[in-house]
């Protein structure tokens, strides 16, 4: 059992080593990182046309592990470090492949590097195991340097309130009692869009977004009820006129860590993420655990 | 349930609370005091345009022959009239919503569910008569472009003039619509301008095609049908009306709303109505009255007209093309009106708790939203098109009426209540307005007020046995009001909080 964190010299930062230096931590285990690179031509030849680009992706490894190493050192002390490196066409299935030999609890990926500062950008490679990756999923967003209290501190559940997303409200319960630390779950409601010509007024969905919230506390009501949760979970149901709004206005904390669940439209047991998931993810300020279904 | 321990009669006027409903707040505010008078007439034009020129004519032209324009401006003046009624209305209670809510707000329950009713007519009803339209219209470009159409037996109801099985084109529009209300889409203003530019440009098209055949012989005989035939297209021509009290609930949102708002009314009423005039003159121009009514004609109309003068079908096909694509948009917007006024309904417990049950995945009613789509659909697959004109028109009139009696209820009992817009003319215009109204009534067939009667009568009793043992004010009721989710706001749950807590505010004030 392992973490595993994709990282690639050049490549969406460091941001994934600190969260994975802190998930190791936090989890007790072994912190490994993974370097795909390109795999050259196997076919011998005399003429060994590939070397040049053998030689590249050796030194491409190497080069990655160096900093990796620098940055990991700095900030993972006591920490058993691995570096591993899989030769692949594609870096998505490189990763899988290294997430099934290591056979690693947590994969964790940086944001891509074209977005915002601390927003959580999916870049090709997380895009395609987001739909694909049969371990939980960890994201960081970008420029993401580790909680100020040097790790977990509190456990967000994203629950919509539909029943096929109840495992996750349960994971996460699991989770926050093996790690110990607080637990809350929230519910995002987010306002339909105002119809125009209004023939029923302006504020039309505005009744529709407060019944939604209202369904949402009850839900959330009942899972205490049904001792799917301790008492002392935190309940939320936080609304807002877009995803944007309802996600700053959930009020994350230092050290927060917000887990969401995936569609069940996917295969067994894989991560699969639904449209509103990843609305959610592309919004969150703090880093997102996502679930296999 | 409870049983209530208030008396018959004040369980029929009890009034809700304007507390406790949702007031203006944070989600609108951007739009707050934004609207001019211009971007509201256009408002006015965009809600209003379209929704019953595209068919009303060959329908109504048959009743009044070529005085059909005396009973566009009857047509007019009643909803002008009747829409400022209701802009005062509106800007005096601040509930959101429809008629229902202001009913509710100021005449209490057993109004309010009649009001309903109509609504429900109306609505519902001009669901099905759009998507009927469309139906013809959509049949019409598929004839003109492959030169196939839809057998008869498809598109027509079953006691239609030429009787088929099932109008399936309507009934797929309104699955359709079904399909995005359910998927949260909403038509944006942007939208809802390219549509409206659409219907323009059409209708435009269309009076300058018609002008060039225009044979002034074809007035002759202007008065030969007499009043009663003025009233009866009048009636029928009021449901081309429907949209304009759009404008009425945006009274909040509107800059300096005592003057912005009777002169964006009266525009866009003028504007409305001279489209409507100008294609009713331009297409009595072109052919004899009579013609209106063929067979032919009875669907398409207007391109019909077109291809009989251009003798070719380009004209017909543009026209036939822009009245399917911004047909489908009246219906999705329609549509929605419908589901969110039962929506309001069942929130208030005078339905079904169901019709106000939100699907936490699309985040949409979708229970109600189905409900409403199956219900219209039957009406759309198997009931003519006359029918329902005439059905719509009478809903909306009956509610209409109730809302100018309303203005006047309210300046009696509230004198001092703030009223950013005030009726100009009062106690004048009010009473003119229900004259109007009753003016139009009066040319209605009396199956239409059967139909009606029916209508109504099974909403009250409905009322009567269920929805006032239901309602939300009776005290200890299952859905009472809820704090506002303002959103943007957090709202912690309390730990212990018990499972019947609701915040109905007591009202000893009532009566």
């Amino acid at each position: 059992m392992t973490v595993a964190v994709g990282y690639l010299a050049g490549k969406s930062g460091k941001s994934p080593l600190y969260l994975a230096a802190e998930a190791a931590k936090t989890l007790k285990t072994s912190l490994t990182v993974v370097t795909v690179v390109p795999r050259p031509w196997m076919t011998p030849s005399l003429g060994r046309i590939d070397a040049e680009y053998a030689q590249y992706a050796e030194q491409l490894a190497a080069t990655s592990a160096k900093e990796a190493q620098g940055c990991i050192d700095s900030i993972a002390h006591g920490l058993e470090v691995s570096y591993h490196k899989v030769a692949h066409r594609s870096v998505s299935g490189g990763l899988l492949e290294a997430v099934d030999e290591l056979k690693s609890e947590v994969l964790v990926l940086g944001s891509a590097a074209d977005g915002k500062l601390g927003q959580v950008v999916v870049g090709s490679t997380a895009d395609r195991l987001l739909h694909s990756s049969p371990v939980p999923l960890t994201i960081s967003p970008r420029g993401y340097r580790g909680s100020k209290a040097g790790g977990l501190t509190r456990i967000t559940a994203g629950y919509p309130g539909t029943p096929e997303t109840l495992h996750v409200v349960e994971r996460v319960a699991a989770l926050a009692e093996q790690l110990n630390v607080p637990m809350r779950v929230v519910t995002f409601a987010v306002r339909g869009r105002t119809m125009y010509p209004p023939e029923v007024g302006l504020r039309a969905e505005d009744s529709i977004l407060e019944q939604l919230a209202t369904q949402a506390r009850e839900t959330l009501a009942q899972l205490k009820a049904d001792g799917v949760i301790g008492k002392d979970v935190e309940l939320q149901v936080v609304t807002g006129n877009g995803w944007d709004e309802a996600l700053d206005d959930a009020d994350w904390q230092d050290g927060d860590l917000l887990a969401i669940g995936t569609s069940p439209v996917g295969g067994i047991a894989r991560v699969f993420l639904g449209s509103r998931g990843s609305k959610i993810l592309r919004h969150s300020p703090v880093p997102v655990l996502v679930l296999p279904g | 349930m409870t049983v209530p321990r208030v008396s018959l009669s004040q369980q029929l006027l009890r009034r809700r609370p304007v507390a406790g409903a949702p007031v203006a707040h944070g989600a609108s505010d951007h739009l707050k005091r934004s609207i001019g008078t211009f971007q509201l007439t256009l408002f006015g034009v965009g809600a209003t345009v379209g929704t019953g020129i595209f068919f009303v004519l060959s329908a109504a032209v048959p009743e009044a022959g070529p005085a059909v324009l005396v009973s566009f401006a009857l047509a007019a003046i009643a909803a002008g009239l009747s829409a400022i009624c209701y802009a005062e209305m509106a800007s005096s209670v601040p509930v959101s919503g429809s008629t229902y809510s202001y009913a509710y707000t100021t005449m209490g329950e057993f109004v309010a569910m009649g009001v309903a009713a109509c609504l429900l007519l109306e609505y519902g009803v001009s669901i099905s008569a759009v998507a009927v339209g469309w139906s013809g219209y959509l049949n019409k470009l598929l004839d003109n472009l492959f030169g196939w159409q839809l057998p008869q037996s498809l598109t027509s109801a079953p006691w239609d003039a030429t009787p088929g099985i099932v109008n399936l084109p309507a009934v797929l529009l309104i699955a359709m619509c079904m399909l995005l209300l359910i998927r949260g889409a909403s038509e944006s203003a942007a939208v809802n301008t390219v549509m409206v530019l659409i219907k323009l440009g059409v209708l435009s098209m269309f009076i300058i095609i018609a002008l060039t055949a225009f044979n002034a012989d074809h007035f002759h005989g202007f008065w030969d049908k007499g009043m009663a035939g003025i009233t009866t297209a009048a009636s029928m021509i009021f449901f081309s009306f429907i949209g304009l009290d759009a404008v009425s609930t945006a009274g909040d949102e509107v800059k300096d709303p005592q003057k912005t708002m009777p002169r964006a009314i009266i525009a866009a009423l003028i504007v409305v109505t001279s489209f409507y005039i100008l294609v009713a003159f331009a297409g009595l121009g072109t052919q004899d009255a009579a013609e209106f009514g063929s067979d032919k004609q009875a669907e398409a109309g207007l391109s019909v007209i077109l291809e009989n003068i251009t003798g070719g079908t380009w004209a017909s096909t543009l026209l036939a093309a822009g009245a399917v694509i911004s047909i489908f948009s009246v219906t999705l917007v329609v549509m929605y009106g419908q589901t969110r006024i039962l929506f309001a309904m069942g929130r208030d417990g005078l339905l079904p708790s169901m019709f106000a049950k939100v699907n936490p995945r699309s985040m949409t009613p979708v229970g109600n939203t189905i409900i409403v789509a199956v219900a219209t659909g039957i009406l759309a697959g198997f009931i003519p098109l006359t029918w329902l004109l005439d059905a719509v028109s009478i809903g909306t009139l009956v509610a209409f009426i109730t809302v100018s009696i309303g203005v006047i209820i309210l300046r009696v009992r509230e004198p001092n209540l703030e009223r950013p817009f005030k009726v100009p003319g009062y106690p004048v215009t009010p009473v003119l307005s229900v004259l109007a109204c009753i003016a139009v009534l009066y040319g209605l067939r009396w199956q239409t007020w059967l139909v009606f009667g029916a209508c109504v009568g099974l909403v009250l009793l409905f009322y009567l046995f269920w929805g006032r043992h239901h309602s939300a004010l009776n005290a200890g009721g299952a859905d009472g009001y809820i704090p506002t989710a303002v959103p943007g706001d957090d709202d912690v749950m309390f730990v212990a909080e018990p499972k019947d807590h609701h915040f109905v505010t007591k009202h000893e004030d009532e009566p």
